[in-house]
């Protein structure tokens, strides 16, 4: 009896340490790709299957930020149908299009391995401990970072080939993103050449009009208005948190009409949003420790939510996050509107790089990194991503192809019978001629200051925006520095009262502690004399 | 009829490897980075720097005051539960232990939202209150862990202990100060260790509520994301020793009060 019992004990072991061995590679997989949608896996099993019938496959690691994508499944009702007959809905997710799109178009099957990320700083640590993707999406510093650290793999010259119909992206990209593009440059190669847009787009302020002017609301001051004590919010983050505060800082400065009709401006804007002299930093300290104590918190994801459920009037935003705030608050039954600060906005973009770890000298590889990035161009794709994540894409749409325009006009056009009707001028984007009359949409006045305008923003607010650079080392961390400093307790807060509270609670600790060991010694003596 | 056969060592040899691939291993990596500058070479300013910035003594203090906030309101509402529930004849007591033992069961970020949105009922808005809803949300997460030990020491209390004290003329409080308390302090003392050393450091219940001030585990958090593990390293190093220090403290009190109530038994 005892021994089949054992016997019974030892199989058991064996299979649990059979098991271990099997779940172990496999659990290392799915940690190594962090999150992976589940239609992603799924394809990917799909793909793993057929691998035995094609001899060549090619395996692609995309790295995005989360819920950055199209991933279909979308219900019947929510079709695109633009005026030009065109017709789009995602029916399966972006990343298997492609897949089968790739091997109808080239005959080569790619499996695409599809994670994401959280944050810029993430990604960056990711990446510096070890894993290794092909293609990721960075934000326009970060870029800029890895850039400088040679660690991309520039895009080929058959990327930019115009007359290939499959290069979607140099076609339809916006002439106003790919001067932006061309014009940047990290030690004398411009960015266009490492990296392709993705979205971009500015900051700004949502909030609620029924509470807050629109005057109020269209400066970086607003985070340090007592009026709105406790009612605002902004970003826990130091770069967003930084630039807005420089906005504060300078405000007389950047609103002066000398400065802004300077010759120079856009040069001089430039610099002083850039400012990280140890002056400056100190300054900026003050602002945001007054922040600190003016905001209802420092968010990176709940003040959608907040704003949302009424906790805060007013919260600082990317336009994406604007349109999707606002798009929350419409089906609850009230109205938000977006404001972008007359100081100065961030300009901000996402774009694909491929990178040297993952690609390396693949070619293979970096062609089907490269048709990702065209697939996505797609103005028909382009349109999905858009309507799915609310963010702004980098495409125009091409010469024959009005698809974005159309898009756009499906969304926020007026109906015919409206009466407050206002002509919004988008031929900066589409076209690069600001007057242009093809891109000008007449929409109902309300959308002048809502999703449209965060969406695509007027003309003189991309007049008075500027990027923010990415900081060479001792600055970066002067400012991390800073931001430590406004983040943690300062001793000389703590007031009065709690001093002598704490020192009544520890002379009393000791006291009893005290008492405690005399009444054990007495114990002993009696112990002993007894 | 030989097969394979598992001695008790054997058995432990996939717990032995997960103990030095999770626990010792990345112990080693935390003394490197603590003690290494950006370039890899050896240095204690990370050390000095922490004791001498009014930033990170600061956000000590701040972490120590949330934690000894938290601990005591913990124990002076878990103590009474516990003794009631303990002495008490019900018939369903252990239904109503769980029921304070159910929250547990419920995630507890989905468990903070709640508390949320009760809060911003009750207070109106929340960022006026930063320390005081942090420590509420503190109470809520950990009063469990303060409860059980207490309850379980006082269950297994000997009756006849008090009975004696009883038989001896001592009225209920000085049984109470003189028996109940001095021997349930091993629960005492173990539910302050599982209460206190996570409070210090469970940033994540600050940043729900809306506080933005930094404890220990933010301030670890937000080294690390910009990308300086030195710094970060060495403060979670250093939180360590305290935490080691403390359980050593609170070893020896134990150790010696149940020496004590040895003698005292005697």
């Amino acid at each position: 009896m005892k021994k089949s019992v054992n016997r019974i004990v030892r199989i058991f072991v064996a299979a649990v340490l059979c098991m271990v061995c099997l779940i172990l590679p496999v659990g290392n997989r799915v940690m190594a790709g962090g999150y992976k949608s589940s239609s992603a896996a799924d394809v990917s099993k799909k793909a793993s299957d057929e691998t035995m019938s094609s001899d060549e496959e090619i395996t692609l690691r995309v790295c995005n930020w989360e819920e950055y994508i199209d991933l279909g499944d979308w219900d019947e009702d929510e079709r695109i149908d633009l005026e030009d007959g065109t017709e789009i809905i995602g029916r399966n997710s972006m990343v298997e299009d492609f897949e089968e799109w790739y091997y109808d178009t080239y005959g080569v099957r790619v499996k695409v391995e599809y994670s994401c990320f959280g944050t810029n700083e993430d990604l960056y640590n990711m990446l510096t401990l070890g894993d290794v993707y092909d293609l990721v999406c960075p934000s326009e510093y970060l870029i800029m970072k890895l850039m400088a650290e040679d660690r991309l793999v520039p895009y080929s010259e058959k990327f930019f080939d115009e007359h290939n119909d499959l290069n979607y992206y140099i076609k339809g990209v916006s002439p106003f993103i790919k001067e932006r593009f061309e014009s940047n440059e990290i030690n004398g190669e411009a960015w266009s050449q490492y990296a392709a847009g993705y979205m971009w787009g500015v900051t700004g302020i949502v909030y609620n009009p029924a509470e807050i002017t629109r005057a109020e609301a269209s400066t970086w001051a607003i985070l340090n208005n007592t009026k709105y004590s406790r009612r605002v919010t902004i970003k826990d983050n130091v770069r967003d948190s930084y630039f807005a505060a420089l906005g504060i800082q300078k405000k007389d400065l950047l609103t002066n009409p000398d400065f802004v009709n300077s010759d120079d401006y856009h040069e001089r804007l430039a610099e002083e949003m850039n400012d990280v002299s140890p002056e400056m930093i100190a300054l900026v300290q003050d602002v945001l420790q007054d922040s600190r104590d003016n905001v209802y918190s420092f968010e990176t994801d709940s003040g959608k939510a907040d704003m949302v459920s009424g906790k805060v009037l007013a919260n600082y935003q990317w336009s994406g996050d604007a349109v999707y705030t606002m798009d929350q608050a419409e089906e609850d039954g009230f109205m938000l509107e977006f404001a972008v600060p007359d100081e100065c906005t961030n300009l901000y973009f996402d774009g694909w790089v491929m990178l040297k770890a993952g690609i390396g000298k693949d070619k293979a590889k970096q062609q089907a990194a490269e048709a990702f990035v065209n697939f996505l161009s797609r103005p028909d794709n382009a349109v999905r991503n858009m309507y799915y994540i609310g963010y702004t894409s980098v495409i125009a749409g091409a010469a024959d192809d009005d698809t974005v325009f159309e898009y756009l006009d499906w969304c926020y056009g007026a109906e015919e019978e409206e009466e407050d009707v206002t002509d919004y001028q988008l031929g900066y984007f589409f076209s690069g001629e600001p007057a242009d009359e093809a891109y000008m949409i007449t929409v109902p006045s309300e959308q002048t200051e809502r999703q449209l305008y965060a969406q695509y923003p007027t003309e003189d607010v991309i007049n008075r925006s500027a990027i923010m650079q990415y900081f060479d080392d001792d600055a970066n961390k002067a400012i991390n520095q800073m931001w430590i400093n406004v983040r943690c307790y300062n001793l000389e807060d703590v007031p009065m009262s709690v001093w002598i509270f704490c020192m009544i609670a520890g002379v009393s600790v000791l006291l009893i502690l005290m008492s405690c060991v005399m009444e054990k010694r007495a114990y002993k003596k009696y112990g002993k004399s007894s | 009829m030989k097969g394979i056969h598992f001695t008790r060592k054997q058995l432990c040899i996939p717990y032995a490897l997960f103990l030095i691939c999770f626990v010792i291993a990345p112990l080693f990596v935390i003394i490197y980075y603590a003690f290494t500058n950006g370039e890899g070479r050896f240095t204690v300013a990370n050390l000095t720097g922490f004791f001498s910035s009014p930033n990170t003594i600061g956000t000590l203090a701040y972490s120590f005051g949330i934690a000894i906030v938290t601990t005591g309101v913990c124990l002076f509402a878990a103590y009474p539960i516990a003794y009631i529930l303990a002495r008490s004849n019900m018939k369903k007591k252990h239904a109503v232990v769980m029921m304070f033992v159910l929250p547990m069961w419920i995630n507890f970020t989905l468990r903070i939202t709640a508390l949320k949105e009760i809060l911003t009922l009750l207070e109106g808005n929340l960022a006026y209150h930063p320390f005081l809803n942090s420590v509420i949300g503190m109470t809520y997460d950990f009063l469990p862990f303060m409860i059980l030990p207490i309850y379980t020491t006082l269950m297994n209390l000997d009756n006849s202990l008090l009975e004696a004290a009883n038989d001896l003329g001592a009225g209920s409080i000085q049984t109470f100060f003189k028996v109940t308390l001095p021997l349930s302090v091993p629960g005492i003392v173990s539910g302050i260790v599982m209460v206190f050393l996570p409070s210090m450091t469970n940033y994540v219940v600050l940043d729900m509520l809306y506080n933005s001030t930094y404890i220990m585990g933010s301030l670890i958090g937000s080294y690390f994301s910009a990308y300086d593990w030195h710094n970060g390293s060495m403060i979670a190093l250093i939180l360590l020793l305290i935490i080691l220090v403390f359980t050593l403290l609170t070893n020896r009190f134990e150790d010696e009060t149940s020496n004590g109530r040895g003698g005292a038994l005697l």
